[in-house]
């Protein structure tokens, strides 16, 4: 009995503050409005970078379906490459840019709207973080308006989920883009190589290449206003004649531009890194997905089984061979092997066996010109070169007769021909990893050629040929005639530009836009992409609307299309 | 009947520990022995009909009554049948052997916060028993369930059979797409965080599985996908000190290899794939060219292996035999005061590839004890820790894919610690992970679960029972690869440590109320207010680079390049808290007419503010039709009574700070300066709610031949709504993550069967018995509605693509192309392939690849072509034990099947062992070629990574029938035990495992076990074990 009524006391009183959350492990938006929150959104938008240049998705929509490159072996799969019927609004790659830019525009958003109440950074500290913020969103917003032309134009951070969205004119976008980028050219540092940038951050000198190519972009747009060329040409050929106040200069060889290693060359305005510290390089597993930087892949061939007495290795690469380079390209653009190096410092043309165990033997009875008594021994020895293209055509007994695969262009295929050679790395942890290297984005070598391009749209090819002619001369160097390389203002033409922009920029993440700005794709495709040019349509000359974003707009007005008479 | 009544309120009397003092007039006296099996039985109750006057059996078996002359006894113990005994008018001498009954409609079953006789049960409740359990010889409770109990869905999860890895559970089908369909696991009436498969299953008394609404209903939130009560073993009233061991020993063997070429038809398959993959270049498969060429990707150690014939086979190098033993120690007994049980375990299980093994220790004690005689207060405590080796290990990777034409070995004889020559640099030594200290993978998971209780009788019929219950999980993992393993490919070793912690308690006070007015209406009330607080936090990080291989991961100082992700489960502290109130109001009437109404509030800290507690009603009714007056007479119908339920229930799908947003992180650097950087990928969801499932349920419970052949059948409908829908928010709103809304609705239907007979009843211990359970059911689960905002649709119908959920479809189902043949080179079809748009010429040919129907009839092969090509869901599941004694011989017999429905295998239909391209190894199937113009398997062809429409070729008809184990038992007979001082020793041999019928996935296709849920992995085959056991009681 006496235990009986105790018991009652065990009643235990629990109050509905038991199920409040409070949420330690988990950073909730609330903290894009702390200090240490706008730093870290600030690093993340950098960071979103590594989601554009750098990966696959880029590089197929800027890169592959144009002039200069077209569908390598392990390519074919991908229809965006051929404007075929199964490229859709659904192709991963396009809409895989398009969320990227989105999502990082949020951040940047997220950065410049709240700053004013933020308290714990300094004002100097915050007006440039606010700058870089603008730097960064510009670039995003001029990723969108060049692939879609009539995008959303979110101004301001958007923390709450939403299912409506309309597009704005792209007049609208670039007029934004523009703001953004005086903006950042006011808050920002001057110079890359100066007062102990970081490699990576957003200087004046970038948004003002940024902004004079964004100027030269709206010329050629339907949304040109009347002095955009001379705007673009001011800002070109000013940053050009403070380059050396601001350390900056363009490089003797061509070459070291895209050397490994040598990424902060005071050529280079600006970069998208990318690290030895693997934690911090890209994908986590560094399994060549998500931001890793694969361009190191993109256009190895299949060296590995096509020549005989090579294997894998760091140098060489890892075989995606997504893309190979037009006839036209590796051809023509380059036809000057002589006095213009660039050619041999964008590709390579010739292979070293490292393979022991695949040296091909003679066959018994030896073709023409070869020594009978080789007969049945090996063709070449460990460090020969085992594969070579020389450029020329070559007759099929001399292939026959020489002792390394010999291939002239005629013999060039999607599984191996010449391979650009720009993203080269040879300090990848292994040789299957991807890149640890920058990728560079924007360098003075192509300020230059923006400032010869406004020039002539502005119509005076006697300026222009001036700034084309310092990027030719100097890729005589070492050897070439440097002379012959000069161009007169008769022979200049956008074709010309468009030309010696492929022999200076080739590969790097710019043709596609490129084409676009001058109205070329159609053409040039037609002319030089035999994937592409049975396919190519005027819609074309835009990316779809992912189809991601069309069926996700579920209330409001559909996301449809505006006035495009393209895709949408 | 009012006998029975009688031996009902006895048997509750005696389960709850009273003892009776019975106080008779003088007449005669009876004394005996109660023995089952030739073992004495203790704990038997012996009442003298129509009274409450009785007493137990001792531990031997033993009893001594008083009783009126002419009386009759009532013999009865649970699990056995009733028996009835005339006194007559004299002393007398009863022994009596008794018969298990295999369904007892007096038998008591757990029906959480309390039980309920069988008869009372309105609900639909499965209860296996301990015996069931122990019949199986299993890795985990899990297993030892499978094909025990109608509605009861377990499969081993993606085909999987590392030791210690846990088979899924489906109660009743799925429900949810994105909530879970796992059950809510109760251990001796506390809900139990760790896996159900850390509960020692012989530490089990009993199994209840609650399938309808009616019976989750007091678990509210949690009852929608079904409820498991484990109820484990504790001591007897008046039990003397018994002490136990079982045990058992045996090896495990892999039951089937993969499919895989040989080295002659793997040299085949790659002189086609380079014919076909090159048009033009070769004259045909037998060019020799061929083997000359470039084209073809032949090492010199392939060539070799052709001169010589070498014809590796890289499965019998990674298989050995494994290993399984178990031993159990048990001491058990119990005053009148005091009761107590104590388990050891220890349970060991070397897998059928190297570096995968599975420990097990496990103790268990219980002790209730009595305080004057009112109060009883008990605690249980339940420890286990486990050590798993190797589950991840998956050596399927390489040894599929290595060329049978090498050697693991180099010309010297060292094994080959890189890449296999001819495997493009892709494929490593699968024997080199063997290599000591090289892969290493690590896990310790200790738990520990302690319950109380403290039972305290208020008042008339008035009882407070407060619950507490703790359990403590540590959970220690770690990795390490060195650099030249199949994980790293000669790269830099890794390693990885998580640490997760996990902390529970749960506290409950319930009123219980009992009452008998005018000795027909019954009423039993249950009132809960309880509450439950749960936190996990874990640390995981991994690093790259281990300066020294010795170290593995023990030592993360001698690391470099650490990387941390933070996820739901991974460097994150997520404690959620539930506050339940639930009122229970079970009245019967003249034992004929039940009714049971139940109402549950629970209030959780996972929902956001204003949105946190909801309301689970339910209602079920019985009728005991056996018990009218017109049945008396049913002849052959000894039993029958018909329930209906319905009610509510929830599913606790979300995650604790699901509905506050979140930012996420984002690694960069600046030269040499590394951030990490946040960006926001969630959104807060203030909307979110959990899902709710109301569930009608009738069943029928009959009983035949003095119920000797007892059963019952379910039928239920079930109505999942406010199911969990992600929304993928358009790529503008600048947030990545889908945003989850309550909005779908899926529903289950289904009937389920469950027979018991005694099939020969020994009428003594020299002639064959025979028992069986039959168990069959059936489950149509379809959703029934999707987001009202999708736009696409399958046949009419809503459908999500993307997410593969298609209204009027089951969740899981199959969504491809038809595949209606293979392209045959033939004018006809050439043309045919054409005319849709197919390419017939150059590498890109589908001559001799897969036919694919134009099912729009749009003149294109497109995605508008995919249509569901089959489902997971079986037509009709079934499992049955079949128990057979002799003399001192036994034999049990345990099968399920799973008939009908899809698996779809990556060992035909995706993955590295079916590329066709002639680059690695490939399963081996009578592929197209221009001499074998078959319909079934597309062409080989180096051009192509992958068959196109790969994923077509690996669907399959998944029926099988499995002979869970089959096990012949001896006994010793119990003089012999008794010289040695025993009182049982049984000696058993099972085998485990051994067959799958049925099954044309196996028996056509070559594959080696047909079970998983949802896709079958290529991984560690499907094993079967033989097993030797003695079970000794001292």
């Amino acid at each position: 009995m006496k235990y009986r009524f105790c018991f009652l006391l065990l009643v235990l009183a629990a109050c509905s503050k038991q199920l409040n959350e409070n949420p330690q492990s988990q950073v909730t938006p609330q903290f894009f409005t702390t200090a240490q929150g706008f730093q870290s959104g600030l690093d993340a938008a950098y960071g979103g970078m590594r989601s554009l240049w750098g990966t696959e998705n880029l590089f197929t929509l800027a890169c592959i379906g144009t002039d200069e490159f077209q569908t390598g072996n392990d390519g074919t799969g991908n229809a965006v490459n051929y404007y075929s019927s199964g490229y859709t609004p659904a192709d991963g790659k396009v809409s895989a840019i398009w969320t990227s830019c989105y999502t990082y525009i949020n951040t940047c958003n997220g950065l410049v709207d709240n700053a004013a109440s933020i308290t714990g950074i300094s004002a100097t500290q915050k007006a440039e973080m606010v700058a870089e913020a603008k730097f960064l969103r510009a670039n995003y917003y001029f990723v969108l308006v060049q692939f879609w032309g009539n995008v959303t134009l979110n101004l301001h951070f958007q923390a709450v989920a939403t299912t409506a969205a309309k597009r704005d004119p792209k007049a609208d976008v670039y007029n934004f883009i523009i703001q953004d980028l005086k903006d950042a050219i006011a808050g920002l540092p001057a110079s890359p190589v100066q007062g102990g940038i970081l490699p990576g951050k957003a200087t004046a000198a970038a948004a003002t290449h940024l902004l004079a190519k964004v100027y030269l972009t709206r010329g050629g747009s339907s949304a040109a206003a009347t002095d955009d060329y001379q705007n673009a040409y001011t800002l070109a050929t000013g940053l050009i004649n403070n380059s050396g106040t601001l350390g900056l200069g363009l490089l003797p060889d061509f070459a070291s531009i895209n050397q490994e290693g040598n990424e902060s060359n005071k050529e280079v305005l600006w970069t998208v890194q990318h690290t030895t510290s693997l934690a911090y390089n890209g994908s986590p597993t560094q399994n060549s997905s998500g931001q890793d930087n694969v361009l190191v892949h993109m256009w190895v061939p299949k060296y590995e089984t096509y020549v005989p007495g090579m294997q894998r290795d760091i140098l060489d690469g890892r075989p995606y061979i997504r893309a190979i380079p037009t006839r036209w390209l590796t051809d023509t653009v380059f036809a000057d092997k002589t006095n213009d190096s660039r050619y041999s410092k964008t590709f390579q043309t010739v292979w070293y066996c490292n393979n022991a165990g695949g040296i091909p033997k003679w066959p018994a009875t030896v073709p023409a010109g070869v020594d009978p008594s080789l007969a049945g021994k090996p063709k070449f020895t460990l460090g020969d070169t085992a594969c070579y293209m020389p450029g020329v055509d070559v007759t099929d007994a001399k292939i026959a007769a020489t002792r390394y695969l010999l291939m002239p262009p005629r013999k060039y295929n999607i599984q191996m021909g010449p391979y650009m050679k720009k993203y080269i790395d040879t300090r990848r942890p292994d040789m299957n990893a991807p890149s640890i290297r920058p990728v560079i984005v924007w360098t003075l070598g192509e300020t230059y050629l923006i400032a010869a391009e406004a020039a002539y749209n502005i119509g005076d090819a006697p300026d222009a040929v001036k700034y084309i002619n310092v990027v030719r001369e100097r890729a005589a160097f070492p050897t070439g005639n440097a002379a012959a390389m000069d161009i007169t203002a008769a022979a200049l033409s956008q074709d010309f530009i468009l030309d010696e922009r492929s022999r200076e920029l080739c590969g790097q993440m710019t043709r596609w836009l490129d084409l676009v700005r001058t109205h070329q794709l159609l053409v040039r495709v037609k002319a030089h992409n035999s994937d592409g040019r049975a396919n190519i349509v005027p819609r074309d000359t835009l990316r779809p609307i992912p189809q991601a974003q069309m069926q996700s707009v579920t209330s409001g007005p559909a996301y449809g299309p505006m006035g495009d008479p393209l895709w949408n | 009947m009012k006998s029975l009544r009688c031996v009902c309120i006895l048997t509750i009397y005696l389960l709850m520990g009273q003892a009776l003092s019975a106080q008779a007039p003088p007449g005669a006296t009876v004394h005996g022995i109660i023995t089952a099996g030739g073992s004495p039985l203790p704990g038997v109750s012996i009442v003298v009909k129509g009274t409450t006057q009785g007493t137990t059996t001792g531990e031997d078996g033993s009893f001594r009554l008083s009783v009126a002359r002419n009386s009759v006894l009532v013999i009865s113990h649970t699990g056995y049948q009733v028996q009835e005994i005339k006194v007559g008018n004299s002393d007398r001498t009863v022994n009596l052997s008794l018969t298990e009954s295999r369904s007892d409609l007096d038998q008591i079953v757990v029906v959480g916060y309390g039980t309920r006789r069988k008869s009372e049960v309105t609900g639909a409740i499965v209860s296996v028993s301990a015996k069931a359990i122990q019949d199986v010889p299993s890795a985990n409770l899990t297993q030892a369930l499978q094909g025990q109990a109608a509605g009861i869905d377990i499969q081993k999860s993606g085909g999987g059979s590392h030791p210690g890895q846990s088979p899924s559970i489906l109660i009743r089908g799925s429900r949810s797409v994105k909530a879970g369909n796992g059950p809510l696991i109760v251990v001796d009436g506390i809900p139990f965080q760790g896996n159900i498969d850390d509960i020692n299953q012989d530490d089990v008394a009993s199994v209840e599985v609650l399938k309808d609404a009616s019976s989750t209903a007091i678990y509210g939130s949690r009852g929608a996908n079904g409820v498991i009560l484990v109820t484990t073993k504790r001591g007897r009233t008046g039990q003397k000190p018994t002490v136990s061991y079982s045990g058992y020993a045996g090896f495990t063997k892999w039951l089937g290899e993969y499919p895989m070429m040989n080295g002659p038809q793997y040299l085949e398959l790659k002189k086609w794939a380079t014919y076909i993959g090159n048009p033009g270049v070769y004259t045909g498969p037998d060019d020799p060219n061929l083997i000359n060429g470039s084209f073809i990707a032949l090492a010199p150690e392939e060539r070799q292996g052709i001169a010589i014939g070498r014809s590796t086979d890289w499965q019998k190098l990674v298989y050995r035999t494994g290993i399984m033993t178990d031993h159990q120690v048990g001491l058990q007994g119990g005053t009148d005061n005091t009761q107590y049980a104590i388990g050891a375990g220890y349970y060991h299980e070397l897998g059928v590839y190297p570096g995968q093994g599975f420990d097990r220790y496990t103790v268990k004690l219980s002790v209730d004890q009595k305080l004057g005689n009112f109060v009883r207060l008990g605690l249980s405590s339940l420890n286990t820790f486990t050590r798993t080796k190797g589950e991840n290990v998956n050596p399927m990777g390489q040894a599929l894919r290595a060329s049978p034409l090498v050697s693991p070995y180099d010309t010297t004889g060292k094994l080959i610690n890189g890449f296999l020559p001819g495997s493009a640099n892709q494929v490593w030594n699968p024997l080199a992970d063997f290599l000591p200290g090289a892969s290493v993978e690590n896990r310790h998971r200790l738990g520990t679960f302690n319950s109380i209780y403290i039972e305290a009788n208020l008042w008339k019929g008035l009882k407070y029972r407060f619950n507490g219950g703790a359990e403590i999980r540590s959970d220690i993992y770690g990795n390490f690869y060195g650099k030249n393993t199949t994980n790293n490919l000669g790269v830099q070793s890794t390693a990885t440590n998580a640490t997760t912690e996990t902390t529970s308690y749960t506290l409950e006070n319930l009123l219980i109320y009992d009452k008998t007015i005018a000795e027909k209406h019954k009423i039993n009330f249950t009132g809960l207010y309880s509450y439950q607080k749960y936190s996990t936090q874990n640390t995981t990080f991994s690093y790259s680079g281990v300066l020294s291989d010795q170290a593995q991961y023990y030592n993360p100082a001698l690391g470099f390049n650490f990387q941390a992700t933070n996820s739901s489960d991974n460097n994150s502290l997520r404690p959620w808290a539930l506050i339940s109130y639930m009122g229970r109001l079970n009245y019967t009437f003249n034992d004929k007419y039940l009714l049971t109404l139940t109402m549950r509030s629970d209030g959780s800290s996972v929902l956001a503010p204003g949105n946190k507690y909801h309301l689970f009603p339910s209602a079920a009714a019985a009728w005991n039709i056996s018990r009218e007056r017109f049945m008396e007479n049913a002849g052959k119908l000894s039993s029958l009574r018909v329930r209906a339920s319905y009610g509510q229930v929830g599913n606790p799908s979300i995650s604790p700070y699901q509905t506050l947003g979140s930012l996420t992180t984002q690694t960069y650097n600046y030269g040499s300066t590394n951030t990490t950087g946040l960006y926001p990928n969630a959104a807060p969801n203030p909307g979110l709610g959990w899902e709710y499932t109301a569930t009608a349920n009738a069943g029928v419970d009959f009983g035949f031949f003095a119920n000797r052949l007892t059963g019952s059948v379910e039928f239920y409908h079930s109505y999942t709504k406010d199911m969990i829908m992600p929304v993928t928010l358009p790529p503008t709103a600048g947030i990545p993550n889908q945003i989850l809304t309550n909005v779908g609705k899926s529903e289950n239907k289904g009937f389920e069967i469950h027979i018991a007979a005694d099939i020969i009843q020994a009428k003594s211990s020299h002639e064959v018995s025979w028992s069986a359970d039959v168990n069959f059911f059936i489950n149509r689960g379809q959703i029934t509605q999707l987001l009202p905002t999708l736009t696409t649709t399958l046949d009419g119908k809503p459908a999500d693509i993307a997410d593969k959920w298609f209204v009027g479809k089951p969740i899981g189902s199959y969504y491809d192309y038809q595949r209606t043949g293979i392209w045959q080179a033939t004018s006809a079809d050439s043309a045919a392939a054409k005319a849709l748009g197919q390419t017939i010429t150059g590498t890109k040919s589908v001559i001799g690849q897969a036919k694919i129907a134009d099912r729009n009839h749009n003149g294109v092969i497109d995605a508008g072509d995919m249509m569901v090509v089959g489902t997971p869901q079986p037509r009709w599941e079934g499992g049955t034990t079949q128990r057979i004694a002799y003399r001192n011989f036994d034999f049990t017999l345990v099968a399920f099947a799973r008939i009908g429905g899809m698996i779809s295998s990556t060992l035909y239909g995706g993955g590295f062992a079916s590329t066709m391209q002639g680059n690695y190894n490939n399963v081996n199937v009578a592929y197209w070629t221009t001499q074998n113009p078959t319909n079934a398997w597309s062409a080989a062809t180096s051009a192509q990574t992958n068959p196109p429409n790969h994923s077509t070729f690996g669907y399959f008809d998944g029926s099988f029938l499995k002979i869970r184990s089959m096990t012949l038992g001896y006994t010793v007979p119990s003089s012999f035990v008794k010289a040695m001082g025993l009182r049982t020793v049984r000696f058993y041999a099972t085998a485990k495992d051994p067959f799958i019928f049925f099954s044309p996935y196996r028996n056509k296709y070559h594959g080696i076990d047909p079970e998983t849920a949802g896709t079958l992995n290529l991984d560690t085959p499907a094993s079967w074990s033989m097993l030797f056991g003695l079970n000794v009681g001292f």
